[in-house]
């Protein structure tokens, strides 16, 4: 008896110590129970989660069968009395009332006569009840009932470690997810990639067919960013801004709904709010559950404990990613300016290279395209012809693909030209975004929705976005510069707006430096000119001034010669030697005299061009050569030019005219002065005049030279030919005008020149009585 | 017999001048600056002036002017070797202006022009 007991107790212990799931284990217990005790059958009812009904959840007999099921509340029947009594019993079917409260067991075994219910707890918790049923009204021995005890307190030890065990399932598991949450989490920072993981391990987690995660602006309330993962059903809310209900008691809030969908099926949502420092980010929220067998169903408290734990998790994480967005955006930005400025500061030392337009423009289209600049795929300058008031294409180019090496790069020429020269857009409102820019000196985004591109820009420029800024100098605009990203599909952005801007401006100052650089160039090759045929004019002034003086000396005594040669040759008979002689000498001196009057012809005859000229403007053009001197002789000019018509006459002559009373005025006052030139129109009897009024203020000229002034070869200096004011007095004649002189002793003297308007028409400097005076008029009305 | 003044710095061509004019029956006189020329022009009833341009002391420009302040009749024909001039020097109040020449034959023209009886036409 003892070594069938002690073999029973090995068996159980066997059991109860085996490795077999906690089910298959408290089935062999059952099992093995009911063969010891030669028992008809053994039933393990369990106390359900509500802690309300026990259930039979374990027969000797095997399996439990759907239709098997019997359930005794707390308190009714053998199983609920015991199970609240925490007592065993054992009764009889004759007994009374015993048949009546466990009918139900009849189901199992219609003709039992002995029922045995053992509570199965241990100190803190009833699991449930050992029911033994027999055929045979038996009773049970008190080994047997210590053997039972025995049982059902392994039993409830098994029970206790499979609950542990599940809790400690449930917490690891629970855990795992908030690792795999955390490890998804920490291993980015980028918010898209870390929305998208939080959705798609929270979908999985919970075993929801999808999940959402939208993010509010905190400032604005509106929808900022949202993550979608799996299948989300169209009849849910997509986006829970919803009041959040408060769960029951000890739950976190959330708010929990189902829709049904076109076909009938129930769809589940449930979600749960982000609150970061108290106050609402965004919801986190999963659709349908899925249970096995492709069911969905609602979620329960667990699910939301978890989901309420993920969004506590994930919202750090969110916070964080928001703010790593936030402060790489700044960084970029930094990052962008301080490159673009660099860009700047380098190209406009690269600027500063040079002067030449051309070359300025290659670098500034170089500086707009170039992946180191500002990077734009194309850029075209134009500028502004101010005589037609239009907008013409100076020079394009395309980007190269291949970036530089270095920023030196801009000193290389740029390969990919785009031809504009021949592009041209009017200057007018209704011309488009180029020409407004121009009219308003406003930079212009243009992203292909305004109308007013010319169709002659179309034809050969067909951007779908672009900016246009102008080049501004001194509030005047000279040109404008369009770029865009054709090639590359990358959009333009606003902040490069400004860089491009300032960089236009740049290039505007520079462009125009070069403008203006090359009409000075362009002037001093003039003035250079100019003053190379004044001084040719004056070296042939000298020359024709030797040629004169030679001419005197040569020409009497060849006069003498020639005229003596003739008077022999008149006393001499004719068939003398001699008379042959004398004709020799006077053909001689003929030749001599021939040859000299060509040398003088020559020196002596300017050939004249005529033209329609401002005295002003010639009086200023003169004033330029004579600088220097004015400037050496500390003599300060005053300049009173009354506007006037256009003089006809030979500008190269009248400026030598200037150019000599220039020279007597600054000669007149060594010490320095004040020179007063006075333009003025004058009426006289016989029709208009220009007057021009040059007044020094040398002390004027000494009386007794003053008839002499106009007398060639006559000059009260040490140098000079003394041609000057001879020379000035036969081009005013030639002009048909006067030179006056107006001396005050003491003071200064004004020389005064006059030349009659369109009086005569003068050609090659051969005058002609004009036609008359209303034709002359017409004639020359076009130039005035 | 009419009376001509020749008056150059140079004596060659005074004495070519002279012995030339003399030949056509006019009496000479001779001068060897303006100032002299002026003088003469005063002192003598002539009836034409040859005056050079360039001389010392006071040149022909200026005698030109003075003799025709005293006799604006009398004929001055200025005979220069400035021939370049000519354009300019004809506004001067001159009757004439002769580039010197070793044929002496348009001098001799002129003169005999100006010292025509008056009712005969000058051509102008």
């Amino acid at each position: 008896m003892i070594s069938e007991r002690a073999a029973f107790m090995t068996q159980m212990v066997e059991v109860f110590t085996s490795t077999v799931s906690f089910g298959e284990r408290l089935n062999n217990m059952v099992h093995l129970l009911a063969r010891h005790l030669n028992l008809d059958l053994a039933l393990y009812f369990g106390l359900d989660k509500a802690r309300e009904t026990l259930v039979l959840n374990i027969s000797s007999e095997g399996p439990v069968a759907p239709q098997q099921r019997l359930e005794f509340a707390l308190g009714t029947g053998l199983v609920g009395e015991a199970a609240v009594s925490r007592k065993y019993r054992v009764v009889h079917r004759y007994q009374p009332g015993v048949a009546e409260v466990n009918a139900v067991l009849e189901k199992l075994t219609p003709a039992y006569r002995t029922l045995a219910a053992f509570p199965v707890s241990d100190d803190n918790f009833l699991y449930g009840v050992l029911l033994l049923m027999d055929r045979e009204d038996r009773p049970i021995t008190p080994t047997e009932r210590q053997n039972l005890q025995l049982v059902c307190l392994m039993l409830a030890g098994t029970l206790r470690q499979a609950i542990v065990q599940q809790d400690a399932k449930k917490r690891i598991a629970e855990l795992s997810v908030l690792f795999e949450v955390g490890k998804a989490l920490s291993s980015t920072v980028d918010l898209d990639e870390l929305l998208e993981r939080i959705v798609s391990t929270t979908a999985k987690v919970i075993t929801a067919r999808g999940a959402a995660l939208d993010i509010i602006d905190s400032a604005t309330g509106e929808l900022r960013v949202s993550s979608r993962y799996g299948s989300i059903p169209r009849e849910c809310p997509p986006f829970c801004l919803y009041p959040l209900e408060t769960g029951g008691a000890g739950e976190p809030p959330h708010f929990e709904g189902h829709a049904l969908n076109a076909e009938g099926h129930t769809h589940y949502f449930l979600a749960v709010p982000l609150t970061f420092k108290g106050r609402l980010r965004g919801t986190l929220t999963v659709y349908d559950k899925l249970v096995p067998g492709g069911q969905f169903a609602s979620f329960d408290p667990e699910n939301r404990q978890l989901l309420y734990t993920m969004a506590g998790v994930v919202v750090n994480a969110i916070e964080n990613a928001l703010t790593y967005q936030q402060v790489e955006s700044l960084a970029e930005k930094n990052e962008r300016m301080v490159r673009n400025l660099t860009t700047l500061q380098e190209i406009s030392q690269v600027l500063l290279s040079t002067v030449q337009q051309d070359r300025l423009l290659e670098i500034v289209l170089q500086g707009l395209t170039l992946e180191q600049g500002l990077g734009f795929t194309r850029a075209i300058v134009f500028m502004v012809d101010e005589e037609t008031q239009t907008l013409k294409g100076i020079k394009g180019a395309r980007r190269v693909d291949e970036p530089f090496p270095s920023f030196q790069a801009l000193l290389a020429p740029p390969p990919e030209p785009i031809v504009v020269t021949d592009w041209e857009i009017p200057i007018r409102p209704d011309q488009g975004p180029l020409a407004l820019t121009v009219l308003r000196k406003q930079s212009f985004h243009y992203r292909g929705k305004e109308p007013g591109v010319p169709a002659s820009l179309l034809e050969k420029y067909a951007p779908g976005e672009f900016f246009v800024v102008p080049l501004v100098v001194k509030d005047r605009a000279t040109g404008v510069i369009v770029v865009d990203n054709e090639d590359s599909g990358r959009p333009l952005e606003a902040e490069p707006l400004h860089v491009l801007q300032m960089f236009a401006n740049e290039a505007a100052l520079v462009l125009e430096n070069a403008h203006l650089y090359s009409t000075i160039e362009a002037n001093n090759r003039e003035l250079l000119l100019i003053r190379e045929r004044m001084l040719e004019s004056d070296r042939l002034a000298a020359l024709s001034s030797l040629a004169s003086g030679m001419a005197h000396e040569i020409r009497n005594p060849l006069v003498s010669i020639g005229g003596f040669a003739r008077r022999i040759g008149k006393l001499v008979d004719v068939n003398s030697p001699l008379h042959g002689y004398v004709e020799v000498i006077q053909e001689e001196v003929s030749r001599l005299e021939k040859l000299l009057r060509e040398i003088l012809d020559f020196s002596g005859e300017n050939l004249s061009y005529y033209g329609d000229y401002e005295l002003s403007k010639l009086i200023e053009d003169t004033l330029i050569l004579v600088q220097r001197d004015l400037d050496a002789g500390k003599i300060m000019v005053v300049k009173e030019f009354a506007p006037m018509p256009r003089l006809h006459c030979d500008d190269r002559q009248l400026k030598q005219v200037f150019y000599n009373l220039l020279q007597n005025s600054v000669q007149a006052m060594p010490h320095g002065g004040t020179l007063t030139i006075r333009t003025q129109q004058v009426e006289r009897s016989d029709g208009l005049y220009e007057a021009v009024a040059f007044s020094d203020t040398g002390g004027g000229i000494p009386l007794e030279v003053l008839h002499n002034i106009f007398n060639p070869f006559f000059s009260t200096k040490d140098y000079g030919t003394g041609l000057g004011l001879a020379i000035a007095q036969r081009i005013v004649s030639r002009h048909y005008g006067q030179i006056e002189v107006n001396n005050e002793m003491g003071k200064g003297v004004t020389f005064i020149v006059t030349f009659p308007v369109a009086k005569y028409c003068l050609v090659k400097g051969t005058a002609k009585e004009a036609v008359p005076e209303g034709d002359s008029m017409t004639s020359s009305g076009g130039r005035r | 017999m009419k009376k001509i003044l020749v008056a150059d710095d140079e004596m060659s061509i005074r004495l070519l001048y002279s012995e030339e004019l003399k030949e056509e029956g006019y009496e000479v006189y001779m001068a060897s600056n303006g100032r002299e020329a002026l003088e003469m022009v005063e002192k003598i009833p002539l009836d034409l002036v040859i005056l050079d341009i360039k001389m010392p002391e006071m040149d022909g420009i200026e005698a030109l002017r003075q003799i025709k302040q005293k006799r604006p009749d009398l004929p001055v024909i200025l005979s220069t070797a400035y021939g370049e001039y000519r354009q300019d020097f004809a506004t001067w109040a001159s009757d004439e202006y002769l580039v010197k020449s070793s044929d002496l034959e348009d001098l001799k023209a002129v003169v005999r022009r100006h010292l025509q009886e008056p009712s005969e036409e000058r051509p102008s």
